[in-house]
């Protein structure tokens, strides 16, 4: 379902149906995700349709959480000093856009997951989070394509002490999301101290994948930052 | 031509160092010194200008518009204030005198102005100390809303019935405040009762179940459902929810009635107040 289309396409995948047709002297979109059915119209000769997986930290509107946690269902523990990189999965929101050489406009945003919250850290100063369960793949999991993706997590633990991973937290706004049938991340968690980790994304660009267009960011003005974890990974 | 114009710039001169006897001073200040004290004026409130772009472009992304505004304000009007009483000095108006018949009038006002200039103050504190922020759901002093504007004077709040309420700043700075969404996560909690017949335990996984489906209805920390208290006529289950502070309201009237619902679809009642009468019977006479 991921790819770019013209202004006159009928999709249907997994029990989402998307439809922009003809409609008098402007097109109507239409689509069904489950019980949720949108219907928009569009007045609009050039440009394409761009359907594509984006940061899930936008469903349900108005959205509480900036940040990912994923948690591990079972912990992972890591020597001082060792690097290791296993697979998770995450919640696929999916963006659907409207996009010329001017500008890209966004119609419509939907999910086939159940979203759910979370708090990282102490009420006080802690951080509301979309919440996921992930296992761990050693190599890339076989995912719903429309439900789930696929995060390659890159981890280093530069502490002193070995650690027990849980919970590993991103910041969405910062997500560089890549996209060919099915949705794909890649990050990283450097470990510095016993409650204190950074976490970020690579923003190279994998091969036979595209890039997604990035909501809460202009294009041109991403500007990679590291999230820093700094209440535990327990 | 040269000799002309030497005799023209002597002239000026000469006319620019002649005193103004007509404003009636013992020591009147010339005319070039009047000149100096607008030039400079001129030049300070130029500077104030040029500050005042810049912190607005500084300030724009790092705090609350608001703020900002009065931050930019207090030191473009300081700027301008420094640069006229300096400049006093060259019209030969003496700072000494200003400053006794300043601190008269100083008396004066601050006893007429003494709420005022507490509101001031009060409203700097609040810029600096931050407990409420334009955009936050808060209670002040009893009035409960939103928070529309911080001023140098005074707070607005649009309450939740939509009327609008000013709030002197130096009320808001000594009263009990009560921020709803400074905390990322809150709070809140129901008491149900259930019948002495029903199963808790059921009853229990029952309000879980529902609670674990609810989006809002935050994983971590996880809602606490126990028996609270046997009751005259019922067994009340507590229900403790944490929800994210940004919609905890929505997540507060939604809940209640589907865990009744729910209950209700396994069989479980909320039973009404009932009191247990026992007979005199023959047997007992």
């Amino acid at each position: 379902m991921f790819g770019k289309y013209d202004l006159d396409v009928t999709l249907a995948e997994d029990g989402v149906k998307i439809v922009v047709e003809d409609a008098g002297k402007r097109k109507r979109y239409y689509r069904k995700c489950g019980k949720e059915e949108v219907e928009k119209f569009i007045h609009a000769d050039t440009g394409r349709i761009v359907v594509c997986p984006v940061e899930p930290v936008n469903i349900p509107l108005p959205n509480p959480a900036e940040h990912l946690q994923i948690e591990l269902d079972k912990p992972l523990i890591v020597a001082s000093g060792e690097r290791d990189t296993f697979y998770t999965t995450f919640p696929v929101e999916v963006g659907v856009f409207l996009v010329d050489r001017k500008d890209v406009e966004r119609i419509d945003l939907f999910t086939k997951t159940k979203p759910k919250f979370t708090l990282y850290g102490p009420p006080e100063s802690g951080i509301v989070c979309k919440w996921w369960q992930s296992s761990i793949y050693s190599e890339p999991p076989k995912v719903k394509k429309l439900r789930e993706g696929v995060f390659k997590v890159d981890i280093r633990n530069e502490y002193h002490e070995w650690m027990e991973i849980q919970k590993l937290v991103f910041c969405g706004h910062e997500m560089k999301m890549f996209y060919n049938d099915h949705a794909y991340l890649h990050g990283f968690i450097k470990i510095q101290k016993r409650t204190v980790g950074d976490t970020g994304f690579i923003s190279r660009k994998p091969k036979d994948m595209h890039g997604s267009i990035d909501i809460h960011l202009a294009k041109g003005l991403k500007r990679l930052e590291n999230y820093v974890m700094e209440w535990g990974f327990k | 031509m040269g000799i002309q114009m030497i005799d023209i710039v002597a002239s000026i001169k000469d006319a620019l160092n002649e005193p103004i006897t007509f404003l009636g001073s013992n020591n009147p200040p010339t005319y070039g010194e009047v000149l100096e004290f607008f030039l400079i004026l001129l030049i300070g409130f130029i500077i104030a200008r040029i500050i005042r772009f810049y912190l607005r472009r500084t300030l724009k992304e790092r705090m609350p518009k608001n703020t900002a505004n009065n931050v930019i304000k207090v030191v473009y009007y300081g700027i301008l204030s420094i640069v006229f009483l300096i400049s006093l000095n060259l019209i030969h108006v003496s700072l000494s005198g200003l400053l006794v018949a300043g601190g008269i009038l100083g008396i004066v006002i601050g006893f007429a102005s003494q709420t005022v200039v507490s509101n001031l103050i009060s409203g700097l504190f609040l810029v600096i100390e931050k407990p409420v922020k334009v955009g936050d759901g808060v209670d002040i002093d009893g009035v409960s809303g939103i928070v529309t504007d911080i001023r140098i004077l005074s707070t607005t709040i649009r309450t939740y019935d939509g009327i609008y309420t000013r709030i002197p700043n130096d009320k808001v700075f000594s009263s009990h405040i009560q921020n709803y969404v400074a905390h990322g996560a809150r709070r809140f909690g129901y008491t149900v009762g259930i019948r002495y017949g029903d199963d808790a335990e059921k009853a229990i996984s029952i309000i879980k179940k529902l609670l674990d489906d609810h989006p809002f209805v935050l994983h971590n920390p996880s809602p606490t459902i126990f028996v609270k208290n046997l009751a005259d006529s019922s067994v009340e289950i507590s229900i403790k929810i944490w929800s994210p502070s940004s919609c905890w309201y929505d997540v507060y009237t939604e809940m209640l009635w589907k865990i009744k619902v729910a209950l209700e679809k396994e069989g479980i009642e909320i039973p009404f107040p009932q009191r247990v009468i026992w007979m005199a019977g023959k047997n007992n006479q």
